[in-house]
């Protein structure tokens, strides 16, 4: 079996970089320790080994579609349920009141990055339903909480979040299904949505779905939409199930993620569907963006797993593949020996270390915004509040950098191969088109920028910006304990300086009002912020690695060590370096992209 | 019924292998340890006599070594053994790690101890027989089948040189395990948390001799370059062959 992960590297980030086991000294993560968390991750590894690598490329070759009104997906996805379920990976990080065992969002995060990089059509199926089963239980009564929660974190019912209309995607503020109030306390739900992730299949014998819906009479906008849990079969009192007019009206087919199904759904065709208003009405978006939340951290990860996987794909080729000769230092090479391994070439080295740099870089990332999840959920008043403010801030970095760099990533990737690369045979390809989505799910780039530059810098007049600051400030004071790292914490704060030059040109068009000038180039800034968020990662990588070195462990070797500190000097080089030009248009006079009095786009 | 299963602390499988400076002894760091795959099958077939017996089936996991092997027997409670032991000598050879197990299993009244066919760290093979010689027990080698035939008997298939050997046995014996026996099992959330409480026991042993000392290790020849070959042009491969002066 190929390798798609390397568990090492996983390990070094979340025990050794973010310091998890610190963080379960916290009294709601003291029922887990490191063995418990290791043993864990060696059984998802396990079952991502045997079940879910072997049915990747079955899944893409032979995808999930719609047939004789019915979902047809891969059977592995039976097995992906149950095993999810039993591993804890669905109701782990419930509060104890709801069943759960207070997981850690790391944990959560390595166990989902370790099945998504073995197969990254799977891991939305058990992430979707433990989402809305978590919204049922903080925003539902308790009724509706006992009706459906426990069924899904057994996953035997799976769970979904409806938001996208037809005429309604990015823009939520004009999603038309309605909602009728009933005498008997449920609404009647009537309308469609589409792009649903996992909205139906065989092996599930209930969906959950969380339905985006507009109270008859509600306001227009974005403050006018509640949210319904709206079954597909609803439960009767007698214990069964009666079909709750759900309709499944298509599967949408994607150029890759095509073993996970993407439904059309249509609510009420026939009158007939029922919903169960979840909290107050009219805060639907708010509760829903706790899910987006947590989402977009997962697309971000996804993104990772991608990318990871495609590196090691990639390496592994390089190390196989014999061709051409090195240059020799007069300009000549042996024709007469053999050939080298790709490997040995400079520009297939550089490329490997780019998708080495993006994806461990992105997965620190990733773990990082985890890290402050769990240190909010971990802790009351102002430490709750401080890190609630940082994971804000970074969740559309988290989201972001990996989905886009990822594809660059990849893309390096399938240029090692060459033409190969460009082959079915080969697996680049599949990761190629796997990746192209995660810029997409979740708000795209464009929303994620828009988010990072209009609210998250601004957010509690920068106090989120400057909490950002002090924790970065506080790993470059940990680098510049050693004379091999102190040039790159040099050039760190320097990029730091450059943040603030560009939110000084820009601040001012969003004082005067001029809002469209203000985000028009956000997405930009979200490359130029994430690139520097990653330079900060692999910097507190460098300093674990160089700590470890200098004190002689041994939990690695001193060869992994090294990579990592080599590979940070790669990214301030080849990735940090586009900081400066990102910055120079971010501040260029002239304005191209607003709309004028005339159409030049033509 | 009592089980016993005999759990080694190996090296995984992907583990780049490096020698200490004196060339005797494994370079641990960064190595990643496991249950040695071929005990696992025996701990899952004991877990499917439990599973099919319920509460008269206990399972008892033991090993030789120091505390190092403490996460590899804990992994062994979080899959579902009920208790486990490490017998705290350092594993030598297969004759004072047979000799400690039987020792431990002698006045226990164990009813199957079941091992791997082999570890695969040093790939001996010995320990099984060894410690059924000793127990006075039989012994059944390479067993891919299992069943119980009453209180007192069991069916087992073994594997052989083209096929399949059918024999009978009494209990207690000693099975040595491959794949086939049982499935591996995966540890679920629930059982991890489990382990954490379940008991392991830390015994003195009873300092057994070894009997083989190692002089050197060496490495096997560096792999040589892969070359890939169209397979629409089987004729270049004959070439190559040619030029190595394989055909």
């Amino acid at each position: 079996m190929s390798t798609y992960i390397n568990m090492d590297t996983l390990r070094f980030i979340l025990f050794d970089v973010m310091g998890a086991e610190k963080m379960l000294e916290l009294p709601r993560f003291q029922e887990f320790d490191k063995e418990s968390i290791n043993f864990l991750l060696d059984a998802v590894k396990d079952f991502s080994d045997k079940d879910l690598y072997p049915a990747f490329r079955e899944m893409d070759e032979d995808p999930a579609r719609y047939e004789d009104g019915k979902i047809i997906v891969h059977p592995v996805i039976e097995k992906l349920m149950k095993q999810t379920a039993e591993l804890g990976l669905i109701g782990g990080g419930f509060d104890f009141e709801h069943g759960g065992m207070q997981m850690p969002a790391m944990v959560l995060q390595a166990a989902n990055f370790i099945m998504e990089a073995a197969n990254n059509n799977v891991p939305g199926y058990p992430g979707l339903t433990a989402g809305s089963a978590h919204l049922i239980a903080t925003f539902g009564t308790e009724e509706l909480t006992q009706t459906y929660v426990p069924r899904m974190m057994t996953g035997e019912w799976a769970g979904t979040m409806c938001l996208t209309e037809p005429q309604a995607g990015s823009s939520l503020s004009d999603v038309t299904t309605s909602a009728s109030p009933t005498e008997e306390g449920h609404y009647m739900i009537k309308g469609q949505k589409i792009f649903i992730s996992g909205g139906d299949h065989e092996y599930s014998e209930n969906f959950v779905h969380l339905v985006l819906a507009r109270i008859d009479g509600a306001p227009a906008g974005t403050k006018g939409i509640s949210l319904f849990v709206v079954p597909k079969h609803r439960p009767t009192a007698d214990g069964g199930l009666e079909f709750n007019d759900v309709v499944t009206a298509g599967d949408f087919q994607k150029m890759g993620q095509r073993g996970y199904c993407t439904t059309h759904l249509m609510f009420g065709s026939d009158d007939n569907s029922r919903g169960w208003l979840v909290g107050e009405p009219h805060r639907g978006l708010k509760y829903m963006f706790q899910m987006m939340n947590e989402a977009r951290i997962a697309v971000g990860r996804g993104g990772v797993s991608v990318a990871t996987a495609a590196y090691h794909a990639s390496l592994q080729y390089a190390h196989e593949r014999a061709q051409g000769r090195r240059i020799n230092n007069d300009g000549s090479k042996n024709v007469s020996a053999d050939q080298n391994l790709i490997i040995e070439h400079p520009d297939v080295r550089r490329m490997l270390l780019k998708q080495k740099a993006i994806s461990e870089g992105a997965l620190s990332l990733i773990f990082q915004a985890s890290l402050y999840h769990d240190l909010t959920s971990g802790n009351e008043g102002a430490e709750k509040e401080k890190n609630h403010l940082l994971l804000e801030m970074l969740t559309p970095v988290a989201k972001t950098y990996p989905s886009e760099k990822g594809k660059e990533s990849v893309d390096a990737g399938l240029q090692v191969l060459g033409g190969y690369g460009f082959c079915s045979e080969y697996i680049l390809q599949q990761y190629y088109r796997d990746i192209r989505i995660m810029s997409i799910y979740e708000g795209t780039t464009g929303i994620q920028s828009m988010d990072l530059l209009g609210r998250k810098i601004p957010l509690g007049g920068g106090k989120g910006l400057k909490l950002l600051q002090a924790d970065i400030q506080a790993s470059i004071e940990a680098a510049m304990a050693y004379d091999e790292l102190k040039p790159y914490a040099k050039v760190l704060i320097e990029k730091l300086g450059i943040v603030q030059k560009v939110l000084g040109f820009l601040m001012p068009f969003a004082m005067k009002g001029e809002h469209e000038r203000y985000l028009s180039d956000a997405t930009l800034f979200m490359d130029l912020f994430g690139t520097i968020i990653v330079a900060w990662q692999w910097l507190k990588m460098a300093t674990t690695a160089k700590q470890a070195l200098v004190s002689g462990a041994t939990t690695f070797t001193a060869d992994f060590y090294q990579s990592k500190i080599h590979t940070m000097r790669f990214f301030y080089k080849y990735e940090l370096g586009e900081v400066d030009s990102l910055a120079n248009t971010l501040m260029h006079p002239d304005v191209l992209t607003i709309l004028g009095e005339e159409e030049i786009i033509v | 019924m009592k089980i016993l299963v005999c759990i080694s602390h190996v090296p995984d499988t992907t583990t780049k292998v490096q020698f200490e400076a004196d060339g005797l002894s494994l370079n641990k760091t960064g190595v990643t340890f496991v249950i040695n795959p071929y005990d696992e099958y025996g701990l899952s077939r004991a877990l499917d006599f439990k599973e099919k017996e319920g509460k008269s089936v206990s399972i008892t996991v033991i090993s030789v070594g120091g505390r190092e092997v403490e996460p590899t027997l804990r992994k062994a409670l979080a899959i579902g053994a009920d208790d486990a032991v490490r017998v705290d000598k350092a594993a030598l050879d297969a004759h004072q790690v047979a000799q400690e197990i039987a020792e431990y299993a002698d006045p226990r009244e164990f009813d199957i101890i079941f091992m791997g066919k082999e570890s695969i760290d040093f790939n001996g093979g010995l320990v099984p027989g060894l410690v059924a010689e000793k127990l006075g027990w039989p012994f059944v080698s390479f067993a891919t089948q299992m069943e119980l035939e009453g209180e007192k008997d069991v069916i087992l298939h073994r594997e052989v040189d083209g096929g399949f050997e059918v024999v009978e046995s009494s209990l207690p014996l000693v099975v040595s395990c491959q794949k086939g026996i049982a499935e591996w099992r995966i540890p679920n959330m629930r059982g991890i948390m489990a382990a954490r409480k379940k008991p392991l026991s830390v015994v003195s042993g009873v300092d057994a001799e070894a009997r083989t000392t190692t002089l050197s290790f060496t490495y096997p020849p560096a792999k040589g370059n892969t070359m890939y070959i169209d397979a629409e042009q089987p004729e270049k491969l004959i070439d190559v062959l040619a030029d190595k002066g394989i055909i």
